[in-house]
């Protein structure tokens, strides 16, 4: 069967007194307002959510299918950290794919706002090796910096260079009404920021945001039930792998994970990475963006990092991607569990042409999702998405 | 080279598997606790893991040997923690690197040495010792008595 995005939906992004599931119902209530109700469709609920530990709430496949109505529906949770949202949503592609299922519902949740900072980054710690990682007081910035470190030394880029993407995201969020910040920032700004992991400052990290997003993947009789005006957007090609779990064993400045989930997922849509129109990349941190340009094969290796300039300005080799349209995890906000699926809706939007106009893309009819969990490169999950 | 009955190589039975084998982590850290570092060492590809596992990764070979490593190496990326977990509050900010030892085996590291003063290349050499309140409070209770690894500079 050949899956498709028939409708999605998110709450707002930020800081909010709802919780998880309230979050949820919000982004069911977008996807379903002109469509059947879920339990006329859903045959199973994928639910990507990184940590228990912010609502004290485990169980959240049986909890969000019974708020969105279902009963007796197989449901479960996906962790991979913040790659779970992807996660999900391949999980549902699969079953859709393979004809066992005829819609799936692909969700995520993160109440990150919860326990504070100190709580979120108490949360992520645990994504890291606990033999080794954990002992040593890593933090997820600090996993991240470690990269970028590497990063500075071994190419051309500079931490200016790193503070012009979040200065890029941050313009793309103030155009996109789902955004967390939907306001511009300048590279003074991002510069004079404090550290949190040098060289990695306050602006080049993705903020604590409370978020869901809800992304229903059908076979076409269900997706005809709900906006056919729209162009048909196909889930044409997944990839995902699992590299190892401890940083220092990776290569540090080429993301394999990254390099293989987006191959396959090109290989099996039947593209290349010069179709790709709009790709939300995962800018975790603004030197993800460089890095995962460059896996995916958009960027010449070492140059990730213009990822900020206009098409026309970049080095040869680059494509004309246009690089996280909705203002990426930095700045449309990065709700850990979410993230995957809040990607799937800003391509969908541009797929359709129902972005805001200042971010639509013309003519845009390929997108690459990467969500990827536990440090670019423990979990790469890769969705093409094309009309 | 393996040898079924000898409990530093893999492939490992069952009953291998015990809290003294080298490829668990209680016997990882009870050896560094009496100061060998141990890796596993891949006999098909070479690759060294640490912790020792009992399969590499790299090439899916499950023909390993553990080895100790060499204490010294050379930072190969580092940066310094300033938002702490909660439990190491009162140690932020600290420096956190991977190493690479002289052996090609890498692993991450606090190093004790202020952020401003270690460099990428920089020479280290690996400390073990035990815990001190904060890192007890971090640790669950199985993980109390194993030691706190840290890199100083040579």
């Amino acid at each position: 069967m050949d899956p498709r995005v028939a409708a999605v939906g998110t709450s707002a992004f930020g800081r909010t007194d709802l919780t998880g599931r309230d979050l949820f119902s919000a982004a069911v209530a977008e996807a379903f307002a002109d469509g059947p109700d879920p339990a006329e469709v859903v045959d199973a609920v994928y639910v990507g959510n990184q940590s228990e530990s912010y609502e004290h709430q485990i169980m959240y496949g049986t909890l969000l299918a019974e708020w969105c109505g279902l009963r007796h529906v197989p449901a479960e949770r996906v962790e991979g950290c913040a790659a779970a949202g992807a996660l999900a949503l391949r999980h549902a592609v699969e079953d859709v794919r393979s004809g066992r299922r005829d819609a799936v519902l692909a969700c995520g949740v993160e109440k990150m706002t919860a326990g504070g900072t100190a709580g979120a980054t108490n949360a992520l710690s645990a994504a890291f090796d606990r033999a080794l990682e954990q002992r040593t007081g890593v933090t997820a910035p600090s996993q991240y910096a470690l990269l970028a470190q590497r990063y500075l030394h071994d190419t051309e880029a500079t931490e200016r260079d790193l503070a012009r993407i979040a200065v890029k995201n941050h313009a793309n969020g103030a155009a996109n009404p789902r955004a967390q910040f939907q306001r511009e920032t300048d590279v003074e700004t991002v510069l004079d920021s404090d550290y949190v992991a040098p060289p990695l400052k306050l602006f080049d990290c993705a903020p604590v945001t409370d978020g869901a997003a809800a992304v229903l993947v059908a076979n076409a009789d269900v997706a005809a039930r709900f906006d056919d005006d729209r162009p048909t957007v196909r889930v044409a090609g997944v990839g995902a792998g699992a590299n190892n779990i401890g940083v220092a064993d990776r290569n540090l400045t080429f993301v394999e994970g990254a390099h293989e989930a987006t191959t396959h997922a090109y290989d099996e849509a039947g593209v290349a990475p010069a179709d790709i129109d709009v790709a939300e990349v995962h800018d975790a941190f603004t030197v993800c963006e460089a890095l995962l340009s460059e896996a995916a094969g958009l960027a010449p290796r070492g140059r990730g990092y213009e990822s900020a300039l206009p098409p026309a300005e970049r080095s040869d080799g680059w494509t004309d991607t246009h690089l996280s349209t909705s203002g990426g995890l930095k700045a449309r906000g990065h709700p850990i569990g979410a993230t995957g699926l809040a990607q799937a809706v800003e391509v969908y939007e541009q797929l359709t042409g129902t972005a805001t106009p200042t971010r639509q893309v013309d003519d845009a009819t390929a997108g690459l999702l990467i969500n990827e969990g536990g440090v670019a490169d423990a979990v790469t999950v890769a969705h093409v998405l094309t009309t | 080279m393996t040898d079924d009955t000898d409990p530093t190589t893999a492939p490992l039975t069952r009953d291998d598997l015990t809290a003294d084998s080298p490829f668990t982590l209680p016997g990882f850290f009870a050896a560094l606790d009496s100061g060998d570092l141990l890796a596993a060492v891949c006999e098909d590809c070479g690759k060294r893991l640490i912790p020792p596992r009992p399969a590499c990764y790299a090439c899916g070979g499950r023909h390993l040997h553990v080895d100790p490593q060499p204490k010294t190496g050379t930072v190969v990326s580092y940066t310094e923690v300033r938002t702490p977990p909660s439990a190491l509050a009162d140690r932020a900010p600290y420096t956190v690197a991977i190493v690479e030892l002289d052996s090609g085996a890498r692993l991450t590291g606090r190093v004790t040495v202020p952020y401003a003063e270690v460099d990428i290349g920089m020479a280290v050499q690996l400390i073990a010792r035990p815990p001190d309140d904060d890192e007890r409070e971090m640790a669950l209770s199985y993980e109390e008595e194993w030691p706190i690894h840290e890199f100083e500079a040579v």
